[in-house]
């Protein structure tokens, strides 16, 4: 069995090109999860014309391509119209929906497709673009056990999980953990205190061998001016990394204001956290062009 | 009427022709820079599309240490750098500490191969 996860765009909400965040990326968010021959997409951000054109480039063809997206937000669906392999008519794209019947996200993605926004028109895109679900939320492709979590986000979000082969990987993005809290002003009073993550969450991330989770803000940038903007602290992360058992922690959806030389300070402060906390979780900040093979 | 400053600055400026392809004065080649294990220090340059690291006497890049299989590591040209491919290698690469399949090398990387570590350096 092959499981590999790429990260092809790593930042949050806006696109951030430029020689301060040359290490980590500024390409908004897109990861690709290949599980033996499936491939999975989360997330359509501007990394997303980069995988297009690296799936043009490889042996295997046609291209199929599953589609899970978090939500509709500009950065995480901008990549789809320079989506390269959407233009053949050889290759077929899913667009998950997350209940029976849900088709929001097919219709948002060809929304953002119409001559008052962009010179081409979704019905333009010749590959086979299909409106598919996760039935009850939970999902079988390929022999992998895909489910979804919903999730705190202006708008609502969702979490994805990929299960095959006694691995797991958990695609959670735009998640406002803080806000879930039970006492959210209470973690200001003792940021060193441990924070009950809710039960729900950590059951759906427990024991994966790697979580890509939203760590936008340091404590100092979350709190109190950015407090219901959807996105949460790392440290809050690494809490729920660690309460989960998680192995990896990817810390993802860099802010847009954060250099390279930030993303690191980030990092330290969550690894010193996972530390204190005498835990195994070891935690890094996701990076484009990063590849890790979970199936060693 | 002398003193005025248009006057003072013809005196120093003569004219230059300026070529309309801007010309690279000044380049230098990727880089490893191995700072522990086996032959360290040393600086490698990288040169080619494609370079193998490993133990083997048949690789392009050669470390003699038992603690990295014959062919551990492929460089290969991306996007004007290079990106490291693990060769199913037994001890894998470790990039910036993480276990890395594959990755896009940036200025500043330490790259670990057994005991052998490197910092990678961007050329211009």
């Amino acid at each position: 069995m092959a499981f590999l996860v790429r990260f092809w765009g790593t930042r949050g909400s806006i696109p951030t090109p430029g020689r301060t965040t040359h290490k980590y990326g500024g390409n908004t968010s897109c990861v690709e999860i290949r599980i033996d021959d499936t491939l999975f997409i989360c997330d359509g951000g501007t990394g997303l014309r980069e995988l297009g054109l690296d799936l043009a480039r490889r042996p295997q063809q046609p291209v199929v391509a599953h589609f899970l997206f978090s939500h509709m937000h500009w950065d995480h669906i901008q990549g789809f119209p320079f989506f390269v392999p959407a233009y053949g008519p050889q290759n077929t794209c899913f667009i998950y929906g997350t209940s029976h019947g849900d088709t929001r996200f097919h219709k948002l993605l060809s929304g953002q497709m119409r001559s008052d926004y962009f010179p081409v028109d979704f019905s333009d895109l010749n590959a086979n673009i299909l409106a598919v679900d996760l039935g009850t939320g939970t999902c079988d492709i390929d022999g992998v056990t895909v489910r979804c979590f919903d999730q705190q986000h202006p708008g609502g979000s969702y979490a994805y999980s990929f299960e095959k082969g006694g691995y797991k990987v958990v695609y959670s993005t735009d998640n406002e953990i803080d806000l879930t809290l039970a006492d959210p002003e209470g973690v200001q009073q003792n940021l060193e205190a441990v924070r009950p993550i809710p039960r729900a969450l950590v059951d759906f991330v427990r024991g994966a061998d790697l979580l890509i989770a939203d760590g936008q803000y340091t404590d100092e940038e979350y709190f109190p001016k950015r407090i219901g903007w959807g996105h949460p602290r790392a440290t809050t992360a690494v809490d729920l990394a660690v309460q989960a058992g998680v192995k990896q922690l990817a810390v993802y959806h860099h802010d847009p204001m954060q250099s390279d030389g930030d993303v690191e300070a980030k990092i330290a402060a969550c690894r010193h956290r996972a530390h204190r906390m005498h835990s195994q979780t070891f935690v890094f900040a996701a990076r484009e062009g990063l590849e890790l093979k979970l199936d060693y | 009427m002398s003193g005025f400053p248009e006057d003072d600055r013809s005196r120093h400026t003569e004219e230059t022709e300026i070529p309309l392809v801007p010309v690279q004065a000044y380049s230098r080649p990727h880089v490893l820079q191995q700072i522990r294990g086996p032959l360290s220090p040393q600086i490698i340059e990288l040169h080619g599309d494609h370079l193998v690291v490993g133990r083997s006497p048949e690789v392009d890049i050669r470390i003699p240490s038992s603690a990295l299989s014959r062919m551990h590591m492929k460089l290969e040209r991306y996007q004007g750098g290079y990106r490291a491919v693990d060769l199913e290698s037994s001890n894998g690469i470790y990039l910036n500490e993480v276990r890395i399949h594959t990755a896009t090398l940036r200025d500043g990387d330490t790259l670990q191969l057994g005991n052998a570590v490197f910092i990678y350096h961007e050329g211009k």
